[in-house]
């Protein structure tokens, strides 16, 4: 393929068709969006193409999906696709996967590829094409149509923010091409909107639309790009720090200083040399009168404020804590036990 | 005036494009809260965007004259 009046755009060059021709790029589903980002990919030199779908070609679809032709009616549409890309575009490596994605499938399709685009017409496989981008660390390239408008984003770009980020609640009420009605134009339209995300994401210029989303409306030739934010993670997985671990025997020691977070009137009591009770609600602020040199081994009923109380302390500066293994009621039965032996 | 853009399925249920509203300020969950009500878009999920920045909290924003609001639902053709 000679790609010469590509080439010479100054944004492009030859490193830029370079990096086209070492892309992978995944197209979910081969309908609307699909049929008009394929040749486009594979035009502009993309060296690997994916296709995915497991759907075969009706007669409703050829007004839209113009890699098909009457002929191909019953026919799976990612084999068709793969057909026509290999004819046309010999260089292009096509890799087909004649199914729909689903959670079993889909890290290990999109694990094969560099970024993926968003050629579905369902809005449940747009979360889990998010999830598994974000879990690959991979970028993908929304589209999305209704009637006579469109909406295009990229996602998960650079560790910029996604579709959950922007939709974080699936609609009930979506409706799909089949139901609300599309036309040609449309998705020919958007699609080709995807694939210069694409081809600026792969060769490296423009301006990349992450944290925006681009909404084209036909009817009126107008657009409009609003802007968006990475939300923050309501439970960030953070690792527990892990505290050194002393048995009871090893707690009471005379020289320790055994705390005891649970709260005021928590049975069993403990009573012994050395033992300090602070509850875990008032622990920030009586930690204060404390020295945060002292050696303090802390431990509750399960285990579970002894952790939050001593990443608390930790926070403090308290340099020296200490998790007593198991909780007030084997601290009790061992005190008995050392009562009743002497 | 505030102008207020339907997209999608939105502009549908509420069978126009956009409309202006003549309100002193306001809060915006409170012309979000009237908007639903009026147009009856209890079961539909959307965004809301204020002058092109989509919000994240309604409850913190009060509106003013000349204010964009947009109702954004996620598109699901392909």
């Amino acid at each position: 393929m000679d790609y010469s009046r590509q080439i010479i755009l100054p944004q492009l060059g030859d490193s830029g068709q370079k990096r086209l021709q070492d892309s992978r790029v995944l197209v979910i589903g081969a309908g609307g969006l699909g049929c008009a980002v394929l040749p486009y990919l594979a035009a502009a030199g993309i060296g690997t193409i994916g296709i995915i779908d497991g759907d075969v070609i009706a007669a409703s679809n050829l007004h839209r999906q113009l890699l098909y032709t009457e002929k191909q009616i019953g026919l799976s549409k990612a084999l068709e696709a793969e057909k026509y890309l290999n004819a046309q575009f010999p260089e292009a490596k096509a890799r087909v996967f004649n199914q729909f994605l689903d959670q079993a499938n889909a890290r290990q399709i999109l694990e094969h590829f560099d970024l993926v685009i968003d050629a579905t017409d369902e809005i449940s496989a747009r979360y889990l094409l998010n999830d598994t981008c974000e879990q690959l660390g991979i970028p993908w390239v929304y589209g999305s149509i209704h009637q006579f408008q469109g909406q295009v984003s990229v996602f998960n770009y650079r560790e910029g923010p996604n579709y959950r980020d922007l939709f974080p609640t699936p609609d009930p009420a979506a409706v799909s091409c089949s139901d609300a009605g599309v036309i040609g134009t449309t998705v020919g339209l958007i699609g080709m909107l995807q694939v210069n995300e694409v081809l600026k994401i792969q060769a490296g210029f423009g301006k990349v639309l992450s944290g925006k989303i681009l909404i084209y409306d036909l009817l009126s030739c107008s657009q409009q790009v609003f802007e968006f934010e990475k939300k923050p993670k309501k439970n960030p997985q953070v690792e527990p720090i892990a505290f050194p671990l002393l048995s009871i025997g090893e707690a009471v020691l005379p020289e320790r200083i055994l705390m005891d977070v649970r709260e005021i009137g928590e049975i069993p009591q403990i009573s012994m040399n050395n033992y300090l009770q602070v509850p875990l609600s008032k622990l920030s602020e009586m930690a204060q009168s404390l020295d945060r040199e002292q050696e303090i081994s802390i431990f509750c009923q399960s285990g579970k404020r002894s952790q939050q109380a001593a990443e608390l302390l930790h926070g403090m500066g308290f340099a020296q804590i200490r998790l007593i293994k198991g909780g007030a009621n084997e601290l009790l039965a061992y005190l008995n036990y050392e009562k009743d032996i002497s | 005036m505030i102008k207020v853009h339907y997209f999608g399925i939105i502009a549908e249920a509420a069978a126009c494009e956009q409309e202006s509203i003549s309100l002193g300020e306001i809060g915006l969950q409170s012309l979000i809260s009237d908007l639903k009500e009026k147009h009856q878009l209890d079961s539909y999920e959307f965004q809301i965007a204020v002058n092109r920045k989509i919000i994240q909290d309604p409850s913190t924003i009060q509106l003013e004259n000349g204010d964009e609001v947009a109702f954004l639902p996620a598109f699901s053709g392909g």
